[in-house]
């Protein structure tokens, strides 16, 4: 067999909607992983013990099923008690759910790392609980998050492959169809997995270099 | 007036405060002396509201530390300054001692900056406005804890071992700082291994022993052979500190 890439020429474009569209899906579902990751980070660090048992629960099943079948039940489950969502929402609200068990752990452990004593200067000084979290240890924790953050960013990269199972014609959605019309399978999934390599190498690259930005300063030189 | 009235404190079964009266009135330099585990650390985090008591009462200007409602406005009179200096790593300088009177006294952000720029330039770091704590040396950083604290305006400046982390070129550098803030009339309560510093800068000094307040005395009258020097274990503290 010969390895022809030229055949894929055509179809460069159309591979490029799907890799825009990976991209899209990607990043809104890190936001929404995040946002989710924060609140049950909260949760999971909250002195009521019903909350912190419900964020518990919450990761250890959304860690504990396999990806695909979350996908499935929401996106075939849901319509059976009346609830419709595009396959593209449907793919999105997935990724943030799954994603958010994963990123409340690496928020968590940023909370949980931050010194007592920085949490006592603010305490004393008469800071609300509020302005103490939204000032002082969102900011501190996300900043050593970053790394741990990365990694389900990179993890939500791959996972998204699976959303062409419910037709979103991502990346692998796309590579699916051009694998179809030219029955060229070899060359097509041999550039796909060229393609998904170097985005995640790209992605962990940029979260070093945001990792080292965002810890310059926290970073001790004289002390 | 700050009044600690008969405050015990325990952790566990173990006492480490037991029956601990003191008065701080405004103007006044306190010294706190006494061996590790006297009690001095946790007599300091009663009073900023830090633990709770077992026992007793502590009021600053008529304010019960003791109840939630009060105990804001307890905190608003008194501030305080640590060992490790604790402070906000992700802040700069300026950032760190501007936080509190905007969020909590509700000061003008442009007010408070100009205020914080001064208090930095009278500890000799107006250079050091934009840098990170991971900048500074441990005498620059507790130099900014101090900034910190009195950019509050607190009645009572509460001092927590502040040079027990310095060498003693740091140590020297916070302690002219202290002996400045004592001469402009800054009240403190100054919990302390500083012994000579203490005797220097305090209108009086207290000195806890497993818990227990043994002696409140003037500064000279604690040094005396007749005050507190006739107690054997202040005496033994003492010669100790002395060979140290």
């Amino acid at each position: 067999m010969r390895l022809d890439l030229t055949i894929l020429a055509p179809y460069l474009g159309f591979l490029g909607q799907g890799a825009a569209l990976t991209a899209v899906i990607c990043l809104l579902s890190l936001a929404g992983a995040v946002v989710l990751g924060m609140l049950v980070a909260i949760a999971r660090t909250s002195q009521t013990v019903w909350i912190r048992r419900l964020a518990f629960i919450y990761v250890d099943v959304f860690r504990n099923i396999p990806f695909i079948v979350q996908l499935f039940f929401f996106y075939y489950g849901l319509p059976e008690i009346g609830i419709y969502i595009d396959a593209i929402t449907t793919g999105v609200i997935a990724l943030s759910i799954a994603g958010g068990a994963y990123a409340s752990d690496a928020i968590r452990s940023g909370i949980l790392a931050i010194d007592n004593g920085i949490l006592e200067a603010a305490e004393v000084s008469g800071l609300s609980k509020r302005v103490t979290f939204t000032r002082i240890v969102l900011p501190i924790a996300l900043r050593t998050s970053v790394r741990p953050l990365g990694s389900v960013l990179i993890n939500m990269i791959l996972t998204s492959s699976i959303l062409s199972t419910i037709t979103v014609n991502e990346l692998t959605g796309q590579a699916k169809i051009v694998a179809s019309d030219t029955f060229r399978p070899f060359e097509v999934y041999a550039v796909l997995l060229v393609v998904y390599a170097a985005l995640t190498w790209l992605v962990s690259i940029g979260i070093s270099r945001l990792h080292k930005r965002l810890n310059r300063d926290l970073a001790s030189e004289a002390a | 007036m700050l009044k600690v009235e008969n405050v015990k404190k325990a952790f566990g079964a173990a006492t480490v405060l037991d029956g601990v009266n003191l008065t701080v009135s405004p103007g006044e330099v306190v010294s706190i002396l006494g061996s590790s585990g006297s009690g001095k650390s946790t007599l300091i985090r009663c009073i900023n509201g830090l633990e709770k008591l077992n026992g007793g009462r502590i009021v600053i200007d008529d304010f019960d530390v003791a109840k939630p409602k009060e105990l804001a406005e307890a905190r608003k009179r008194s501030a305080t300054v640590f060992q490790l200096f604790n402070l906000y790593p992700h802040m700069t300088t300026l950032q760190n001692i501007a936080l509190a009177p905007v969020e909590v006294l509700k000061r003008p952000r442009a007010e408070v900056e100009q205020e914080a720029r001064a208090l930095l330039a009278s500890v000799g770091l107006s250079d050091k406005v934009d840098a990170y704590p991971a900048h500074l040396s441990g005498g620059q950083r507790q130099r900014v804890g101090i900034c910190r604290a009195l950019a509050m305006k607190p009645r009572y400046l509460l001092l927590d071992e502040v040079t027990s982390a310095l060498d003693p070129e740091m140590t020297a550098e916070v302690l002219a700082i202290l002996a400045k803030l004592a001469r402009e009339g800054t009240t403190m309560l100054f919990v302390t291994h500083e012994v000579d510093f203490a005797r220097q800068i305090s209108n009086r000094i207290v000195f806890l022993d497993k818990g227990v307040l043994l002696v409140d005395l003037p500064t000279k009258k604690f040094f005396a052979a007749s005050g507190g020097l006739a107690q054997p274990r202040i005496a033994q503290f003492l010669s100790k500190m002395k060979k140290d």
